[in-house]
């Protein structure tokens, strides 16, 4: 007997009914609409409310960005990448470029996460800036810088190479875009003067790039007095950490702009009238990583404070004394939990790094101030500070958002945010 | 045997960790104080051999000294005070702007912050547009941005139109209608006061009578109550009451302008030092033939002037004003008169700051609604509550344990950050400050007194903070 079991009348055929279509209001694009944008009265009044508001907002925008006047930026576009650096040695910069991309490439490879994210920003900016046509030979350096890049990556994935090596190149690597922006090594102290090529005095440097440099110079050389401070203020000993506290909430009271217009005005007060007077460049770099390492201090503590008590006694356990347990066992696992607070901080100081254009120098925003009072430009209605500002404001805004976009991607997958 | 010994010994001193613990110290001492000497050293030999204008000693004399600039701002200032008024005034233009955009920012993060937790999609991501924009750029070019690209771009004086009673926005700032308390509303001040300080031990009351019930609320409602209670008795008791001084005169000088004073010794002159000025007094102006030629009110110095006026004035009335007069601004010429002015600098700062410090406050505002634990949210709803009431009522007294911390180091922030006043000419410490070091040489002392000055400040805005957090946060068993 292999009768269906559905023919037997005790069954119901339609026992398991049949599932039914959810509702049209709740799938597809209706269904998000309706939990998204008006899922009741209030909701729905604000929606169309917000939608009237935007309607305003983007027509707006967008008829202004038509209407603007966008010569001056494009103009000065040299102007706003390196400021007044001299024309026929702009292989300099580039070439500095094409080292910290190759730097960024095998980085990427190397460690991932963080360094990947940022390499993805940076070969996408210069993929853009290579399409674009700025200029055939800054054209090539930015694809010349992308292939490096690149090629740094698929070095850094498939061979391993040393981190120590790498991180090591990293140190250098400041040193050495100083030396080549300069063009040889002028130590007037020490009585050294090597060139390779004609000297540029600092300030002819400008730009985007001066203001990269500072925010870069600013971390680097705040890094090692930071974790110092750090480590002073969780000191047992009453005198360093009285001394550690007092630097860091100084420093942190009172804003950039007093540090430096002090470290302009005062600086050259502070060394011996022999040694000369700094250039303007080397004081607000002072001032910058004078700040810069309160704050860098602060986020130290912070990977300290989370390192749990065990580390420290394992460590005495093992009869690691005072400087190797920092090495080998505390320092290693504060830092690398402070990476996403750091990125924050070089965000920061990338922004801040404009005031540095109120204490005479000439990176970003400053170039744009210069712009706008370029003689070319008087005759424009309404003149042209708003396109130049809105400019400025989306190069700063480019680099900062790409930053923390690609900090939040790597805390979102360590689950940072999440607990 | 051995061991025992061993342990009896006591290491030699320079292995006992108190003395290298004492040792470290008196050697960090020395190297600070060795550094510290050098700089100082450099420092005097400097200033000594003249290099600089603040001609050798760090002396605080200059402050004594006759300022000789005017400050466009704030306090009245003139030349002829002092560089410590002169930096006094700056001091107060920062607590200006900074009062204000602290309560503007803390509005409009609030806001927005809410708006990054809200379940409508537009609104949601309109707010994150928003905070993305304004933190990822800098604070000096929104300031700039505001000042040169917008405010520059307004309308002139000439040009400009009404927007309806609000009153004027031009490239030379905004001018606003306003309400002052007149001459005869002096009185009120003390009603308002005293409305105050009834309105707040009513509220203190009620609560602790709600408490003692048991019932859910604050006192906020009865105070408020009384309050206005209070002040309107006292508005109609002013109306009904006060006099203009029966010796009441006025100046009239080229048939346009003049004071209105009480003349307190009856020679008909205005005497600044000894007569009183009469403020917003409606007054109007009649020509030789007794025709209307002007109408308007007195300003706060009891002065009047008009422009263009059609005939010469030679007499003038006035009437009792109310306690509270609502002052228009009215176009004079190249100028407005009346209503309350506010600087294109004030106006760009302010714009600036609150813009720039609620897209911070507003993503601390999201964090901290979100570190509220989802059960409370569903426990609220389960209790019948609705969404506005869940957010009043459970989530944000309990997310504010999370915000105030962050929420104290922005609002320090953004007195700092308004030291970017510099940059529009906007006379804050700072920029006074630095006045006063360009004309006087005193660098040294000049940055101490700045760094004095927002020390005090963090230090205030600290301790209060820290005293609002205690209070509010969770009281634990």
């Amino acid at each position: 007997m292999t009768t269906d079991i559905r023919s037997t009348s005790w069954v119901n055929p339609n026992h398991p009914a049949p599932a039914q279509k959810p509702p049209a209001s709740e799938v597809g694009v209706l269904g998000w609409l309706h939990t998204n944008l008006f899922s009741g009265i209030w909701n729905s009044i604000l929606t169309i409310v917000t939608l009237i508001w935007l309607y305003y907002i983007v027509t707006g925008v967008v008829q202004w960005a038509i209407n603007a006047y966008w010569e001056p930026i494009w103009v000065n576009r040299k102007l706003f990448a390196v400021g007044q650096y001299p024309m026929e040695q702009l292989w300099q910069p580039a070439l500095v470029l094409m080292m910290v991309s190759l730097l960024f490439g095998l980085s990427a490879g190397r460690w991932g996460n963080i360094m990947r994210n940022l390499g993805i920003g940076l070969g996408a900016l210069l993929l853009a800036l290579a399409i674009i046509p700025i200029g055939l030979l800054a054209q090539i350096v930015m694809a010349v810088s992308l292939a490096l890049l690149l090629a740094g990556y698929f070095i850094g994935a498939r061979f391993a190479i040393s981190s120590k090596w790498l991180a090591i190149a990293w140190v250098l690597s400041l040193p050495a875009t100083f030396v080549l922006l300069l063009g040889g090594i002028y130590l007037p102290a020490l009585d050294i003067a090597w060139s390779f090529a004609p000297l540029v005095e600092t300030n002819l440097w400008g730009g985007l790039m001066l203001t990269m440099l500072l925010a870069v110079v600013g971390i680097a050389f705040s890094f090692p007095i930071g974790v110092l401070l750090a480590l002073g203020r969780r000191s047992t000993l009453p005198v360093v950490k009285v001394f550690c506290v007092g630097y860091i909430e100084l420093i942190r009271g009172v804003p950039l702009i007093t540090l430096l217009f002090m470290g302009m005005t005062m600086l050259p007060l502070f060394i011996p009238s022999d040694w000369g007077n700094p250039s303007q460049l080397v004081r607000a770099m002072t001032a910058i990583t004078m700040f810069s390492a309160a704050y860098l201090a602060e986020n130290v503590r912070g990977g300290l404070q989370a390192i749990p008590k065990g580390q420290y006694e394992a460590a005495d356990a093992l009869g690691l004394r005072g400087f190797d347990k920092l090495r080998f066992i505390i320092l290693p696992q504060a830092l690398t939990k402070v990476i996403p607070a750091i990125v924050g901080q070089f965000i920061g100081l990338f922004k801040d790094t404009s005031l540095a254009s109120l204490v005479g120098l000439l990176e970003l925003v400053a170039v744009g101030k210069a712009v706008i009072q370029q003689p070319e430009w008087l005759g424009v209605p309404g003149g042209v500070a708003k396109e130049v500002y809105v400019f400025v404001a989306f190069v700063f805004f480019i680099f900062s958002f790409g930053m923390s976009f690609a900090s939040r991607r790597l805390e979102s997958k360590l689950g940072f945010g999440k607990r | 045997m051995a061991s025992s010994t061993l342990r009896n010994q006591r290491p030699p001193f320079y292995r006992d960790t108190r003395t290298i613990a004492i040792m470290l110290q008196v050697l960090f001492l020395i190297a600070v104080l060795v550094v510290g000497w050098f700089l100082y050293n450099n420092m005097a030999t400097r200033l000594a051999s003249g290099n600089t204008a603040a001609g050798g000693a760090l002396s605080w004399n200059f402050l004594g000294q006759t300022a000789g600039f005017g400050i466009s701002e704030g306090p009245t200032f003139r030349p002829e005070e002092s560089y410590g008024r002169a930096y006094i005034v700056g001091v107060i233009n920062t607590l200006r702007v900074g009062v204000v955009g602290i309560i503007l920012a803390s509005v409009l993060g609030l806001f927005a912050g809410i708006a990054r937790v809200s379940n409508n999609w537009l609104l949601n991501k309109l707010a994150m547009v928003y905070v993305e924009i304004f933190r990822s750029t800098p604070l000096l070019v929104q300031l700039l941005f505001w000042y040169v690209g917008v405010i520059a771009a307004l309308p002139t004086i000439q040009e400009a139109a009404p927007l309806g009673a609000l009153g004027y926005l031009t490239n030379r700032g905004m001018y606003l209608t306003w309400v002052y308390p007149s001459e005869t509303g002096q009185a009120l001040t003390w009603w308002l006061l005293g409305g105050v300080i009834v309105g707040m031990i009513v509220a203190w009351l009620r609560r602790r009578q709600l408490e003692r019930q048991g019932v859910p609320g604050s006192g906020f409602l009865a105070g408020a109550l009384v309050f206005a209670i209070i002040f309107v008795a006292g508005f109609l008791l002013t109306l009904l009451t006060a006099t203009m001084p029966a010796a009441t005169a006025y100046e009239l000088r080229r048939g346009d302008r003049g004071t209105l004073f009480e003349d307190s010794n009856g020679n008909g002159a205005f005497e600044p030092d000894i007569d009183r000025a009469l403020a917003y007094v409606p007054i109007t102006l009649y020509g030789a033939d007794n025709q209307v030629v002007a109408t308007g009110l007195t300003d706060g110095d009891g002065a009047f002037r008009f422009v263009d006026l059609p005939a010469e004035a030679s007499r003038l009335e006035w009437t009792k004003p109310a306690p509270l007069v609502i002052s228009e601004p009215q176009r004079q010429g190249f100028n407005f008169s009346g209503g309350i002015s506010v600087t294109p600098e004030f106006a760009a700062l302010l714009l600036a700051l609150v813009a720039y410090t609620g897209a911070f406050i507003a993503e601390i505002v999201r964090a901290g609604i979100n570190a509220v634990n989802k059960g409370q949210w569903e426990a609220s709803r389960a209790l019948g509550l609705n969404t506005r009431a869940t957010l009043r009522m459970v989530v944000l007294p309990q997310a504010l344990r999370v915000i105030i911390p962050p929420l104290t180091s922005q609002y320090l922030n953004l007195v700092k950050n308004s030291s970017l006043a510099i940059a529009v000419g906007y006379p804050d410490l700072f920029n006074v400050s630095r006045t006063i070091v360009n004309q006087t040489g005193a660098e040294v002392q000049g940055i101490l007194l700045v760094m004095a000055t927002y020390l005090t400040f963090s230090l205030i805005t600290s301790l209060f903070m820290n005293w609002y957090n205690k209070r509010v946060s969770l009281v634990e068993r």
